[in-house]
């Protein structure tokens, strides 16, 4: 029994289940937009593009997240402006750009090996995280949560009918790009604790699976927010015992509970429409 | 100034696209409040240019739009201007209730947080009660047919207390019986004095609901009453060769048919002119007095 309470012994790991849970929490809160607006490659490519930016801001000193940010937007930016300007589709667009990003980072990474980790980069080191890279984090998902409980409604209306909300007079432009940087600062401070090959798990599993539980906006944010503070306290806790990575732990238990909802989701689950089909014959 | 009435001014209305395309030129109308206008025109005719201009989110380069007198952007703060989407363009599988939808329409009234108030709440109940679908308040949006999921944007465009409602083909995917009843619905608006602008190709409905229509083919070729703007010259100008016709007097039709000539289309009206030119409807009632009109003429029999 003390075994299982040896993790709250460590100091570095009551940090890296607190950082955890913040973080599981603000990517699942967003991954209900990304899911319902249909950006989960927006996601995946952001979570790369702002490598390149974490790597600049190391060699110059900076904090990290203001790097990855900038890179992070800019990669967002450029990807609107060749989808408007040329006649690619979005997915190469987001394909070529993410790429390129992601490349520059990774060749920065190579050529100065001594100052950053690019384990750390790619995989997250929630274990080894530092006071001021919390603190960060911490600022930055406290922003990003009191942005989305006042503004979610608007969001909601801009996903499901934008030309509604423009009729209505509001700032369609202004709420695209408020999602946008949403989705780069929330990127960046879940880097840290899953790495950025994992981030997109994160901004898209507990919003995906809580789609296929319910048909209430509502409900589908407290399912998913649940999950996604649960599966990311019980995933860092957990990795203490088996010695595995953070990011891998938290990821595969939300992957296992998209599994199941997939399966026995009571109206949107294989088992139901089985059942439905059965019925229906 | 505002006027008091309400209308819809539509002047000189130039709109050019970023990459230099026209999608029209010098389009100008106007309308009165208590009509349900078609707006009628060919895919690529501007006819979605010209609701996006009246809606905001187009801006012409030449000319303007006026609500009440008012530019556009005063509608839209006084939420005057309401629109119902096309079916192909919603989200079914959205996690929104009926409920949720028509809340939506109130925003503009809401402040900053947008949380509904008393209000809010009772202008919702009202409309979903006025377009019969308060029963159904708490369906998924996809549970619904193709009427029910008409009258729910209906009811939103009401509850927004929209003065002036857009629909972009309404009846597509519509079977006939809530075909008929959406149109009772607008002839209800229309008595309220709203304005409908309705977005159009299934030409045979329209002299069956629409008091007056807008043909557009680039620019506004013609607009007014139903009856002296849709003329079969007017048609052509507008559709140039894509209308198929269907002539009796150069058909196997013969005199012994009589009037029991039988007309079936797939799915939409047809539209029927008779001898002269004039528009045929397919029910004498409430139009007893063109039957009356028509039957004097001697060489109508």
């Amino acid at each position: 029994m003390t075994e299982l309470l040896t993790p709250f012994h460590y100091e570095y790991m009551l940090k890296a289940i607190f950082v955890s849970g913040l973080i599981g929490g603000v990517c699942a809160f967003l991954s209900c937009f990304v899911t319902l607006k249909g950006w989960s490659l927006m996601g995946d490519a952001l979570s790369h593009a702002v490598v390149p930016g974490v790597a600049v801001a190391y060699l110059a000193g900076w904090p990290f997240t203001a790097g990855a940010f900038i890179t992070g937007l800019l990669a967002a930016l450029g990807m609107g402006f060749v989808k408007r300007k040329t006649r690619l589709r979005e997915d190469a667009v987001i394909g070529v750009i993410f790429t390129s990003f992601f490349a520059v980072g990774i060749l920065l990474i190579s050529l100065y090996p001594t100052s950053i980790d690019l384990r750390t980069i790619i995989l997250g080191n929630i274990l080894g995280i530092s006071d001021g890279d919390i603190w960060q984090i911490v600022i930055i998902s406290v922003v990003t949560l009191v942005i989305l409980g006042a503004k979610w409604r608007d969001l909601l209306l801009f996903c499901f009918d934008p030309q509604q909300a423009r009729a209505l007079g509001l700032n369609v432009t202004g709420l695209n790009l408020l999602l946008l940087t949403l989705l780069s600062a929330t990127t960046v401070a879940a880097l840290q604790a899953v790495g950025a090959t994992l981030v997109v798990a994160m901004l898209v599993t507990p919003g995906a699976t809580a789609y296929l539980l319910t048909d209430r906006f509502g409900k589908m944010l407290g399912l998913a927010v649940s999950m996604g503070v649960g599966t990311s306290l019980v995933g860092a806790y957990a990795s203490y015992f088996f010695d595995g990575s953070t990011g891998g732990c938290i990821v595969t238990l939300q992957s296992a509970l998209f599994v199941v909802a997939l399966v026995f989701a009571p109206k949107h689950g294989l088992i139901a429409a089985r059942t439905q089909r059965h019925a229906a014959a | 100034m505002t006027d008091s009435a309400l209308h819809l001014d539509v002047r000189a209305v130039t709109v050019t696209y970023p990459n230099g395309n026209i999608a029209l030129r010098d389009a100008s109308f106007r309308l009165d409040g208590g009509t349900v206008c078609a707006l009628v025109g060919v895919n690529g005719s501007g006819k979605s240019t010209l609701f996006k201009a009246i809606m905001g989110f187009v801006r012409p380069s030449k000319g303007e739009v006026l609500v009440f007198g008012d530019d556009i952007q005063a509608a839209q703060k006084r939420n005057l201007v309401a629109y119902v989407p096309q079916s192909e363009e919603v989200d079914w599988t959205f996690p929104v209730s009926v409920w949720d939808v028509v809340m939506m329409g109130r925003y503009g009234y809401m402040n900053f947080l947008r949380i509904p108030r008393a209000e809010d709440r009772r202008v919702v109940e009202e409309s979903l009660t006025r377009v019969g679908m308060l029963e159904f308040r708490d369906r998924q949006i996809g549970e619904l047919s193709g009427g029910q999921k008409k009258r729910v944007f209906l009811a939103r465009a009401l509850a927004q207390r929209g003065r002036i409602i857009l629909l972009d083909e309404p009846f597509t995917g519509v079977d006939v019986g809530t075909e008929t009843a959406i149109i009772e619905l607008l002839r209800d608006l229309r008595r309220d004095g709203h304005l409908m602008l309705v977005s159009t190709h299934n030409l045979g409905s329209v002299p069956e609901f629409c008091d007056q229509v807008v043909l557009v083919n680039r620019t506004v070729l013609a607009y007014g009453p139903t009856a002296e703007v849709f003329t079969e010259d007017n048609l052509t100008q507008a559709f140039g060769g894509v209308l198929r016709h269907f002539r009796f007097d150069e058909s196997t039709v013969q005199p012994h048919d009589g009037r029991t000539v039988t007309v079936l289309t797939d799915d939409e009206r047809p539209l029927v002119f008779g001898k002269g030119g004039h528009l045929e409807y397919s029910h004498r009632q409430g139009r007893e007095q063109i039957v009356r009109e028509r039957a004097e003429k001697p060489d109508d029999e």
